[in-house]
């Protein structure tokens, strides 16, 4: 009798065991042994940081309107009350429209007002994401080129020795080209490094042509919709030139810094940021910053896009 | 003498459910998921076709997974809002639905049957419990399921953000389509 009991104990013990067994053969099953890689999305929410481009591009058939503003300084000299923290000027806004040709090119036109002596800036721009880094980190990083071309269109100074004394259509372009190397490191942080080049073909007198500088910009979320960036340039400047354009001028460079929040709300990413440059287009905020944080040279400063897609949908804006 | 005879029929009882489990487990690979969010200002549809499934009809239970970055969607940004902003994929990366069909002992034979399933749906990290109407046939050995019903994005903790609340449905069409196999090991 006692085995027995032994027996039906064994037994109703394993009943358990065996209905347990029965649902991980279920799941055994149906494991995902699919081990494709995956892309990793969103390293970034918007094609731009603050100053910065990100390897982020818009998709096949998409078009962006995108308008940014850089108000006036809050502090300092001229900011303060007297001209409502900046709020009363605007030292740049630039207005663009960028399209995907794929989802990894785009191109994209833009006019600025441009922040420096050249104004009326008319902009032809290309980004080519050529590497996207993968879950399984078989490809570490995302990789985008940026190209860019613009035109100034203002009237040229008498001044010979200003950097708008310019003498033929040529004379009025600048380009850009940048690389841009992303990694996303966690679900919550990405950085990126930008190796750039700036090439003025006119500059005010003395100052060097082309610039090589390094940018670097980071984005932490710190909800499921809100994500602080920040971006920083520095570029690399012949020193004697760079002094004796100091001294002409009367004002000292100083490298381009970006903090900002980064809001997203369905179709469109509203950028609430400070920098202390005045110019948005990178041609001028790398080269040609003269305003500093220390000197409280800082502004408020938006974005607003928007993206339309074309891709056979009835209905406009997402 | 009676514990030998308990023993022995414990043993064959045991060795016959697993037989019958054998025989009675249905796979499928490709079964198609697709949500549909219907407002006067937009539609929105996502399609995994990239669903796994599997039936065990001595039981009745039945498993449904989908990995969330699965679903396709007409706009790429929807598909990027959709794993980032909604469904969190990143820590939540599956859908899963566990479940029982009532009276499997009626998929037996061939035919077309209306069968009630209730189980646990698990979306965005959060369980909730479901009974639906399935469509089951069954043709000489293989198994087509089909099913539709309803989810409440507040249901499973999906905030919807008050600026797109007119973009995006608050209740979820759900539809679950598989073609199963029998699973012989």
């Amino acid at each position: 009798m006692k085995n027995i009991t032994f027996i039906c104990t064994c037994f109703l013990l394993m009943i358990p065991f065996s209905v347990l067994f029965a649902q991980n053969d279920l799941e055994q099953l149906i494991q995902d042994d699919s081990t494709a890689r995956e892309k990793v999305s969103a390293t970034f929410k918007s094609t731009h940081l603050i100053n910065a481009q990100s390897t982020e591009t818009i998709h096949k058939k998409e078009l962006e309107f995108r308008v940014d503003h850089r108000f006036g300084d809050i502090a300092g000299g001229t900011g303060g009350i007297g001209n409502f923290f900046g709020l009363d000027q605007s030292t740049d806004i630039r207005i663009g429209f960028d399209y995907g040709v794929s989802d990894k090119l785009n191109i994209g036109i833009a006019r600025a007002k441009g922040a420096t002596a050249a104004t009326q800036l008319y902009e032809a721009n290309f980004k080519y994401r050529f590497l996207e880094q993968t879950t399984d980190n078989a490809i570490p990083l995302s990789l985008a080129f940026f190209g860019s071309g613009t035109i100034s269109g203002v009237k040229a100074s008498d001044d010979p020795a200003a950097s708008t004394s310019y003498k033929n259509f040529n004379d009025r372009i600048t380009y850009v080209s940048q690389l841009v190397m992303a990694r996303k490191f966690s679900p919550i942080f990405s950085f990126e490094l930008i190796p750039t080049y700036v090439h003025r073909n006119y500059t005010i007198f003395g100052d060097q042509n082309g610039i090589f500088a390094v940018g670097a910009g980071g984005r932490l979320k710190i909800s499921k919709r809100m994500a602080i960036v920040a971006d920083y340039f520095l570029p690399f400047r012949d020193k004697t030139k760079k002094d004796y354009v100091e001294n002409v001028n009367q004002q000292k460079f100083y490298d381009a810094l970006g903090v900002g929040l980064e809001i997203e709300t369905g179709g469109h990413v509203f950028h609430l940021n400070f920098t202390n440059a005045t110019a948005i287009q990178e041609s001028q905020f790398i080269s040609e910053t003269t305003s500093s944080w220390g000197k409280g040279q800082y502004r408020w400063g938006f974005s607003i896009s928007r993206r339309f897609s074309f891709n056979k949908e009835k209905a406009g804006g997402y | 003498m009676i514990q030998k005879i308990v023993l022995s029929l414990l043993l064959i009882g045991a060795l016959s459910t697993t037989a019958v489990n054998a025989q009675n487990t249905f796979v499928s690979n490709g079964a198609t998921v697709s949500f549909f969010s219907s407002t006067p200002l937009e539609d929105i549809e996502g399609i995994s076709k990239n669903g796994l499934s599997a039936l065990d009809l001595s039981t009745g239970a039945i498993l449904f997974k989908v990995k969330n970055t699965s679903f396709q969607f007409k706009k790429k940004l929807m598909q990027e809002h959709f794993n980032e902003n909604y469904m969190e994929s990143d820590q939540f990366p599956f859908s899963e639905f566990k479940g029982k069909i009532e009276n499997p002992d009626k998929l037996k034979s061939d035919g077309t049957y209306q069968c009630m399933v209730a189980g646990t749906l698990t979306v965005h990290g959060v369980t909730k419990n479901y009974t639906a109407p399935v469509k089951i046939t069954v043709n000489k050995g293989s198994i087509t399921a089909a099913c539709t019903f309803k989810v409440k994005t507040a249901d499973h903790g999906i905030e919807v953000p008050t600026i797109v609340i007119k973009n995006i449905a608050e209740t979820l069409d759900i539809k679950v389509a598989a073609i199963y196999n029998a699973k012989t090991r």
